[in-house]
């Protein structure tokens, strides 16, 4: 073994701290101790993933205390290949931002490269944790770092759009003490397993009532409609990376959170139809409202939300396909919005308003990134060849299979909007003369965002191509999901710690 | 290595390498293009035997390629098609900006549909359906001409027809667990009747959309007239058949088995009747060749569809044959316009004229592919067009026979627009340094040309594997004794029985022709169209008089109303609403953090206040 | 203290902690000012530390601290936890005021008002 998971934690926020002291030493250290670390964990989680997969889940206690009473953190081939997803992105953003823009000076930088560790240790913290507490603070550890974050380029709307997340954030994490606080007086525990074990003794109303302040609370963060108000704000105003971060991490984080409350705590089975009405809403509404858009990154997020709709649509369906189905969506779109964000924050890079009409005949001037880009569409669009092509496939055929027609009409109405507005920007890039001033020379990214681009190009071709490489360990994760006994049992038994 | 697989990974591979091979000087994109098809095709036709199949797993899937009977009908248009257009895109395209992207989407789009073809499961059938469609989508923006409409057009329809399949895709593999097309038509039988309606509905629109049925053909005038024209003759040629093969599939292997399912039929069959007639009209109106060819390939879209609607033995060999021709002297017709367009700079029929002695082997061409497309013998055109009369009528559809006549007739009108005005008539003096397309171009329409003759007189060359593959859809083997089966076939089998008649007619028709050449050659005065001595009227320098110039004005007025209504017209106007609306609604967005809150606050309060409604 | 008055007290404190969490929401769902939707989100969070510590009060509880010679106390102590989760997100609360504050100041740079309605160049 290379380490346990509490490394995975501890280790970024421990690098959280030490970038500035160790910025005294020598000032390029700050960019590069966070990719040390982030490999380190890239490579770290991938072991334990495949530890896990071997050998069963693996319990982790937190100072010797034993759960219930102490915190854990629950290493499974679930909270693991998303622990693993993490990290890989964060690497890729990492490699991405490495001399970013304002990155250039080291102020800037190391406040970035704090708040991006911060950003990820906390992400995969909500994830691994198996404390529900302990979730909440983890939850606001990413909050308040990706409301910096989001105000890290110092305009006025960056500010603006800070705030509006965090007012957000703040009411989240309200709702979420309430919910916990009526978890704790009613069970007593804050344990996730021994809350699931308990919750049948709970009064129903009680039980409801703390749900519903879950969803909120956490359906912030996951930018379930209509509490997603802030979220096309935070990715417009953010950093190309940071939406790419945002979209990659921090959402997939809230979406495991509620997926959690509701496969593993709560067993309120109409919870699920729930999850299919809502995720519905959101990705309607989301989607919609991308289709005219004048700011690229926008239409982005707006499409990010959208995405993390259909995912919520595909747990809501609540058997093997549908958790399959979601897990895959949600790698498909970790994997293809950070390329999206990446290669279109290089497209409109000159550009002052990050107009999406800017980008007339770009493909000319940057043909990489224009082709990165119209892979990314390709791709998130669901055609095949492509790794998006695959998951849609599965969401539906979840849904068939179910009998859920009239979901898979509504989702592939939907599809037809996304294919308008990502091919109406394909279509400019390509296809329209070039708009702007001749003079503006067009940005060439530097090598290493083009590495970090050339990766996730590679990942989407790979998935589409061979969907084999992947479809294992997402079926073991939605086994995991869906095996609740099991998840109880092994805390409660502690499983096989490392620790002794 | 598997021949099935090794054709795929040489498309592929080949796809890849030619374009990177147009970052570099020279040729080699050119030569790699050109094997890319070749080889393939090559194998196809040398080391593919029908029934090979290969077999793989992924994503718990099975997938299955093969090639049947039927499918091999169509492969031979594609690989044919797809062949000789290659061909004539590398001299077409010479000299064009981003060639090697132009390669790198016709290669696909020849991959694509060839595994449509040899398909045996619905997934591996709809990922080669999408790469076709997207494919065929760059190639229609490729040139860079309203992209935001004609191409956003294209690809919506596309999409909606394609996800329409998708569903019908999932829908099946939930009922009969299993993506096979074959356990699909053995399980079909056995569903409930509303999955009997709901499965081929949603697979006819996504083939109708494909082969520009009527309420879906919007989107092909302006697809199949912006793309490049090499591109065109393969997308007009081969690419709609993809739609027909999969409604060959869908209308006998499904919907015969749906229990009073007969009127089901008659509704496609006269939807294919509605588009024919309307595209023929509407082509007699373009003054665009392009968009003249474009409309008339719907118009005969529509007599494919027809044919392959009713269903009768007759009427589907009828369907398929017209397929095989339409891609034939429609894949011709599309490289004439292209040579045209490349050496005079327009298609405008009203601006190009007399281009006979210029363009002397591209007039041959064309003539043949129109005496084919008007359906005048002996060419293959005539005689699918005879089956087709002769099944309507022995099916006792007299009204359909009526309106397909008429759009028969009235193509002859379009079909001489398009001859005589890019061809015959007076010169203009524009026109006079116009040279004579490329060898590299004019040979592929010859040869198809050609071809079109060589079938209208062997109709048995592609009769016989029409029958194979309609034996294995369940028809009665017709093997030998096609007489039987039309009139219009001899007792020798597989020939046309007028064959005595028809050489005579052409021993008369060249004896004219020689006659009146020589005769004729002494006696020409070459004028421009200005020069009219016949009436008294003294034209202005800018009035055009070329023939095509309000071509059949009277005739328009007469079907005036049939054409008023477009249901273009009614889509853009649904789409605009749509847009308005979804613009509207995204202000819920306001923009303010507090609304933002209230939201969150509004959400809490109603599902506390509904929350038995919701959780109960 | 009796157990009347222990539960009228008891009910007393939930209902003012449910007050200021109420009064908070009103502040943030309907001042203007950006400082004063900043005070409302810190009286929710007093509110919910209040609920959270009334949670884990006992009646007659002491302080939870395990020492020799009075073991038998632990059956009076009240619960820690509580009181542990309250230190927390009294922290963390500290953490998203503080940050707030600094936007604020931000925002009042660069658009001269603190009015929450006024400033929406983002939106749509």
């Amino acid at each position: 073994m290379v380490g346990s998971p509490v490394l995975l934690i501890a280790i970024p926020l421990l690098a959280a701290f030490v970038i500035p002291l160790i910025g005294m030493i020598w000032k390029e250290l700050v960019r590069i101790i966070p990719g040390l670390v982030l490999a380190y964990m890239l490579i770290l989680s991938a072991t334990l993933l495949y530890y896990v997969s071997q050998n069963g889940i693996i319990v982790e206690t937190i100072a010797g205390w034993q759960p219930p009473w102490g915190i854990n953190l629950v290493f499974s081939p679930l909270t693991g290949f998303l622990a693993t997803l993490m990290s890989a992105l964060g690497f890729l953003v990492w490699l991405f931002s490495y001399r970013f823009k304002r990155n250039v000076d080291f102020e800037p930088a190391k406040k970035y490269f704090i708040f991006l560790m911060l950003l990820i240790a906390g992400a995969i913290g909500i994830v691994i944790t198996g404390d529900i507490f302990n979730q909440f603070v983890f939850i606001e550890i990413t909050g308040i770092s990706a409301y910096a974050l989001t105000a890290f380029y110092t305009g006025r709307n960056s500010a603006e759009a800070s705030f509006k997340y965090l007012m957000m954030g703040a009411l989240a994490s309200s709702f979420l003490l309430v919910a916990i606080a009526i978890l704790y007086s009613q069970l007593g525990t804050l344990n996730m397993a021994d809350i699931a074990s308990k919750m049948h003794t709970m009064n129903p109303t009680y039980k409801i009532i703390a749900l519903i302040f879950f969803i909120t609370g956490i359906g912030i963060e996951a930018e379930i409609f209509p509490l997603n108000g802030w979220a096309p704000d935070a990715y417009t105003e953010a950093p190309g990376p940071v939406g790419a971060a945002f979209a990659g991490i921090v959402v997939k984080a809230g979406v495991y959170a509620i997926i959690r409350m509701i496969f593993t705590l709560f067993d309120i089975p109409s919870a699920y139809d729930f999850l299919i009405v809502i995720g519905l809403i959101t990705l309607i509404v989301a989607e919609t409202s991308a289709l005219r858009q004048e700011k690229l990154k926008r239409m982005l997020a707006y499409s990010s939300i959208g995405q993390m709709g259909l995912v919520i649509v595909a747990f809501g369906i609540g058997t093997h396909e549908g958790v399959f189905a979601a897990l895959f969506l949600m790698l498909n779109h970790a994997v293809i919005k950070p390329l999206l964000f990446f290669s279109g924050s290089s497209l409109v890079f000159n550009s002052k308003e990050k107009q999406i009409a800017e980008m007339n005949g770009l493909g000319k001037r940057m043909p990489l990134m224009a082709a990165f880009f119209s892979l990314g569409a390709f791709a998130i669009v669901g055609l095949p060849p492509f790794a998006g092509f695959w998951s849609k496939l599965s969401v539906l055929s979840a849904a068939a299979n179910e009998g859920l027609l009239l979901i898979i009409v509504l989702i592939l109405i939907v599809s037809v909007i996304e294919i308008v507005y990502y091919f109406r920007v394909v279509n400019r890039i390509f296809f329209q003369e070039y708009s702007r001033e001749k003079s503006a020379a067009p940005h060439r990214p530097r090598v290493n965002a083009l590495v970090a681009m050339f990766v996730l190009a590679i990942a989407i071709l790979v998935i589409g191509f061979y969907p084999d490489a992947v479809t294992g360990i997402l079926h073991n994760a939605s086994k995991d999901l869906l095996n609740t006994d099991e998840y109880i049992n092994n805390v409660l038994q502690l499983g096989q710690s490392l620790t002794r | 290595m598997n021949t099935i697989i090794l054709i795929f990974i040489i498309f592929l591979g080949g796809a890849i390498l030619t374009f990177l091979a147009g970052m570099l000087k020279g040729i080699l994109k050119e030569v790699l293009f050109l094997a890319s098809v070749f080889v393939p095709v090559v194998l196809f036709f040398t080391n593919i035997s029908i029934g090979q199949t290969f077999s793989f797993q992924a994503a718990g899937f099975a997938f299955q390629w093969g090639i049947t009977p039927l499918s091999y009908v169509f492969a031979l248009i594609v690989a044919g098609l797809g062949l000789m257009a290659a061909i004539y895109a590398v001299s077409a395209m010479r000299n064009k900006d981003n060639v090697s992207f132009f390669y790198f989407n016709y290669i696909l789009t020849i991959m694509s549909m060839l595994g449509i073809l040899f398909s045996r499961d619905l997934i591996s059938f709809f990922i080669f359906w999408e790469i076709m469609t997207w494919s065929s989508y760059l190639m229609v923006v490729y040139q860079g001409k309203d992209v935001q409409t004609v191409g956003i057009k294209y690809f919506i329809f596309s999409a909606v027809g394609a996800y329409a399949m998708l569903m019908a895709i999932v829908v099946i593999y939930s009922l009969t667990g299993s993506m096979m097309i074959d356990s699909l038509i053995q399980s079909f039988p056995g569903f409930s009747f509303n999955m009997q309606l709901l499965i081929p509905i949603l697979l006819l629109i996504g083939f109708g959309v494909k082969s520009a049925l009527m309420p879906l053909h919007v989107w092909a005038p302006g697809a199949y007239s912006h793309a490049p024209m090499a591109y065109s003759s393969v997308f007009s040629g081969a690419l709609s058949k993809m739609g027909i093969y999969g409604m060959v599939i869908v209308m006998v292997s499904l919907i015969s088995h749906i229990p009073g399912g007969h009127w089901f039929r008659e509704v496609i069959a006269w939807l294919g009747g509605i588009t024919a007639v309307m595209g023929t009209l509407w082509a007699i109106k373009q003054d665009d060749a392009k968009k003249l060819l474009a409309y008339s390939s719907i118009g005969q879209l529509g007599y494919i569809i027809v044919g392959v609607g009713i269903g009768t033995p007759l009427a589907m060999m009828s369907g398929l044959f017209l397929a095989v021709m339409h891609a034939l002297f429609k894949g011709t017709l599309f490289m004439v316009v292209g040579a045209i367009e490349r050496q005079t700079g327009t298609s405008n029929l009203t601006e190009v004229t007399g281009l006979i002695r210029k363009m002397p082997w591209t007039f041959l061409a064309a003539l043949f592919a129109i005496i084919a497309l008007a359906g005048i013998p002996p060419l293959g055109g005539f005689i699918s067009k005879w089956m087709l009369y002769e099944s309507l009528i022995g099916s006792n559809h007299y009204l359909l026979v009526i309106v397909i006549f008429f759009s028969s007739t009235a193509a002859f009108l379009y079909c001489y627009k398009f001859l005589f005005g890019f061809f015959l008539g007076q010169e203009e003096t524009e026109w006079s340094h116009v040279k004579e397309a490329p060898a590299m171009m004019v040979v592929p329409m010859l040869i198809l040309a050609v071809s079109t003759f060589v079938l209208g007189v062997f109709p048995g060359l592609i009769l016989n594997p029409i029958n194979e593959a309609m034996q294995t859809l369940g028809y009665a083997n017709t093997q030998g004794h096609l007489w039987e089966l039309s009139i219009i076939f001899n007792e020798w089998g597989n020939q046309i029985a007028m064959q005595p008649i028809v050489y005579t007619i052409i021993g008369i028709f060249l004896f004219f022709l020689t006659f009146l050449t020589i005769k004729g050659y002494k006696e020409t005065r070459y004028v421009t169209t200005k020069d009219i001595s016949s009436s008294g009227e003294v034209p202005k320098e800018h009035e055009n008089l070329t023939f095509s110039m309000n071509f059949m004005q009277p005739f328009f007025r007469a079907v005036e109303p049939l054409m008023r209504r477009q249901i273009d017209k009614y889509y853009t106007g649904f789409a605009n609403g749509m847009e308005a609306l979804f613009d509207f609604t995204r202000r819920i967005y306001t923009g303010n953090g507090q609304t933002y809150a209230m939201y969150v606050v509004i959400f809490v309060v109603l599902l506390l206040l509904f929350k038995n409604i919701i959780f109960g | 203290m009796d157990d009347k008055l222990f539960e009228i007290l008891e009910f007393g404190v939930y209902g003012a902690s449910i007050l200021l969490i109420l009064i908070g929401l009103y502040a943030v769902l309907t001042k203007r000012s950006l400082i004063k939707i900043v005070i409302g989100m810190s009286i929710i969070d007093g509110g919910i530390h209040l609920l959270l510590i009334t949670i884990g009060y006992l009646k007659g509880g002491t302080a939870p601290i395990f020492s020799p010679g009075y073991e038998e106390a632990a059956g009076q102590m009240v619960d820690p936890v509580p009181q542990a989760l309250v230190l927390t997100a009294i922290v963390i609360g500290f953490g998203v005021t503080a940050v707030a504050l600094s936007l604020i100041i931000r925002l009042y740079r660069h658009h001269h008002t603190l009015e929450i309605d006024e400033i929406k160049r983002l939106k749509w």
